[in-house]
């Protein structure tokens, strides 16, 4: 049931956020920008979170997942399945920290764009008197 | 000197990376910041060379950023990294030399030294990372600090202001969205696959792809790169902001964009589609091969029509990035094919179109800045007689014309010539008739260019030219580039050769994550 309503989200602020881009007005371009922007930090988040994953994978000292050594935390077993974060039947109870770290770096990078953005927006509005981008034709081809 | 060696991958990008601060807090003294600039960015070329000659005499380095084994991020300076840093590292300083006559100085005070430091260690990022989510940022810091250089000011202001703001707004907007595309991309795959280490995404793609359980899925991530990347290097459908950037931006940047930039798509197509979808190359390869030849067909007809220089410039730039994308996707099918001798030929070709297009193509946006600082427009109608009043950018635009067309003793000809004859060994008959068909238009818009501006008269009407001659910081930086062009034109071997094995290490990616897996962990 969570999953589908976590799909569910997703799948609508891509929607929303495509549809605002397509806009005329630069305003709307912009939230449009931000909003596929949280559309896929959900995504990335979703994508590390397993059936009933609770637990943060912190381990003590040089112990490790059943079978591994040489001081890694998990090492594949391709054979049984295990890929990296997609654990399979003994390793169940984790949740991926990971893509919570590439989520935060995600967002930092949405700010300085979408403040970059904005200030553009801003002079482009001082510079033609219109937030319409169909205004700006001024450079033909 | 063993310090410098041990840390020389992460030194190209946090020696540009503290230039940044320290020339905003140097503003109120210009000349310090000259000198400061300059010295880093040669020692940047400096060390840049060092990276080259270890890996070329060494093998692969790699650099562990932290200190998490295989979850970290890793720096993987291979031949193929390394080669593409050297060229960042001298058009950039080129470019930094030449703007410092050329961009206004109240501008280049404030922002321009410490953007254009940002710019560089961003690239630097892009080509050195071995990490696919660090390729993300390092595309982030290169977008934006690029973005923020378009409009900076020239000297001499022939574009107008609000025409730079609205092609930053396309280069911006088109990005975003390019970037945005890559982080679905990014985090499908790691969804999929559970890491984000290139070398060992490449492993666990081909585990996949021999025991036939390849989800389908993975079609769909690799065309989202081709996406992304075509879009950085302007590939048909995603060719439209280029002709507006590129000819707004001051000359230096352009030399920047389109010498360095565009060409990260064509090393993120390298780097992504060869490494790590190497197994699914019979489906891209096609595809790639396809969007190129329209490219081409596409820049070199538009390029025709143009009066106004950079514009050309600009259109040849996409006529010509897709000669190199034709490259690969012709490597990609005689790899999918079996062929891989075949495969490392094509690609090493490419490779040197790549290198030769971006000293060429980065010395005729510089020469085009010292044109339009003399005659005052960027309209080749109102040019003309130049060769009387200018003979020094008329011998540069010359040399780059010439090695853009494909004429003997510059560097295009023999790209061209090694691109040509390994698509003809391998049975691609149809592309390379294409290919030299606009290779012969191509000839005629850079001619007719040249013709235009430099012979004939100018018509009394639009005055005379400024007495302002280029000065020596613009001159030097275009002849030391003319003279690369023409010394890889008449003593090409060392490219050559430096080409084969960079492809023989693009087509068997093993020694690449060999030397990235199996390390001893500190």
């Amino acid at each position: 049931m969570n999953n589908v309503m976590l799909s569910l989200t997703i799948s609508l602020l891509f929607g929303i956020g495509t549809f605002l881009i397509l806009r005329r007005e630069m305003m709307k371009v912009i939230i449009g920008f931000g909003i596929v922007s949280h559309a896929i930090n959900l995504y990335i988040v979703a994508s590390g979170a397993f059936s009933n994953g609770t637990l943060v994978p912190i381990l003590e000292h040089h112990q490790a997942v059943v079978g591994l050594g040489q001081g890694l935390i998990v090492a594949d077993d391709v054979a049984a399945g295990v890929i990296g974060p997609i654990t399979s039947e003994p390793y169940l109870e984790f949740a991926d920290p990971l893509v919570q770290a590439l989520v935060l770096t995600a967002i930092v990078i949405g700010l300085a764009t979408t403040a970059f953005i904005l200030t553009l927006a801003y002079r482009i509005y001082e510079e033609y008197g219109t937030t319409d981008v169909q205004e700006l034709r001024r450079l033909w081809g | 000197m063993s310090f410098l060696m041990e840390h020389l991958p992460i030194l190209l990008v946090a020696i540009p990376l503290l230039m940044a601060p320290i020339m905003i807090l140097t503003r109120s003294y210009p000349g310090l910041q000259k000198v400061l600039n300059l010295v880093a960015s040669v020692g940047l070329l400096a060390l840049s060379g060092l990276l080259l000659s270890s890996v070329w005499n060494g093998g692969i380095t790699v650099y562990e950023v932290g200190e998490f084994g295989k979850y970290g991020i890793v720096l993987v300076a291979d031949l193929l990294s390394a080669s593409m840093v050297g060229l960042n590292c001298l058009i950039g300083c080129m470019g930094l030399i030449y703007s410092y006559d050329y961009i206004e100085s109240k501008s280049l005070n404030l922002t321009y030294h410490s953007l254009y430091n940002l710019m560089l260690a961003g690239i630097n990022g892009i080509f050195l990372t071995g990490d696919i989510f660090n390729l993300f940022v390092f595309f982030e810091i290169m977008l934006l600090s690029s973005g923020a250089l378009i409009v900076a000011n020239e000297t001499s202001s022939v574009t107008k202001i609000s025409d730079k703001m609205e092609a930053t707004m396309k280069y911006i907007v088109l990005n975003m969205l390019g970037s945005n595309v890559m982080l679905i991309a990014v985090a499908s795959l790691y969804a999929s696959i559970g890491s984000l280490n290139m070398a060992d995404i490449a492993i666990k793609v081909q585990i996949l792809a021999d025991a036939g359980t390849m989800p389908w899925h993975m079609y769909a991530i690799g065309l989202l790169f081709i996406i992304v990347f075509g879009g950085k290097a302007a590939v048909f459908p995603l060719h439209y902001w280029l002709p507006d950037v590129h000819p707004t931006a001051p000359s230096p940047i352009s030399a920047m964009l389109s010498g360095v930039i565009i060409k990260i798509g064509a090393y993120g197509i390298l780097r992504v589609l060869f490494v790590i979808f190497a197994p699914l190359q019979a489906v891209f390869g096609p595809i790639i091969l396809m969007l190129a030849l329209i490219t081409i067909g596409l820049g070199a007809t538009s390029a025709i029509g143009q009066n106004d220089v950079k514009r050309l410039l600009a259109y040849s730039s996409v006529s010509q990035i897709g000669y190199v994308f034709m490259g690969f996707g012709m490597g990609a099918i005689a790899y999918s094919s079996g062929e891989v001798t075949g495969a490392v030929l094509i690609i090493a070709a490419s490779f040197v179109y790549l290198v030769n297009h971006a000293l060429a193509k980065s010395m005729l946006f510089l020469t085009s800045g010292g044109i339009i600082h003399h005659a005052g427009t960027r309209d080749m109608r109102k040019m003309g007689g130049m060769i009387n009043s200018d003979p020094a950018m008329c011998v540069a635009f010359l040399v780059g014309a010439m090695s853009i067309g494909g004429v003997p003793p510059m560097g295009g000809f023999i790209a061209k010539f090694s691109l040509f004859d390994a698509g003809l060994r391998y049975a691609f008959y149809i592309p390379i008739a294409i290919a030299l068909l606009f290779a012969v238009f191509t000839l005629f818009y850079m001619f007719r260019g040249w013709m235009l501006m430099f012979w004939g008269e100018r018509d009394p009407q639009y005055g005379e030219y400024s007495h302002h001659k280029s000065s020596l910081l613009m001159v030097g930086p275009i002849f030391l580039l003319a003279a690369l062009v023409l010394i890889f034109g008449i003593f090409a071997e060392p490219l050559l050769e430096i080409s084969q094995t960079i492809a023989a290490q693009v087509i068997d990616p093993q020694p690449y994550i060999d030397a990235v897996l199996v390390r001893v962990i500190r």
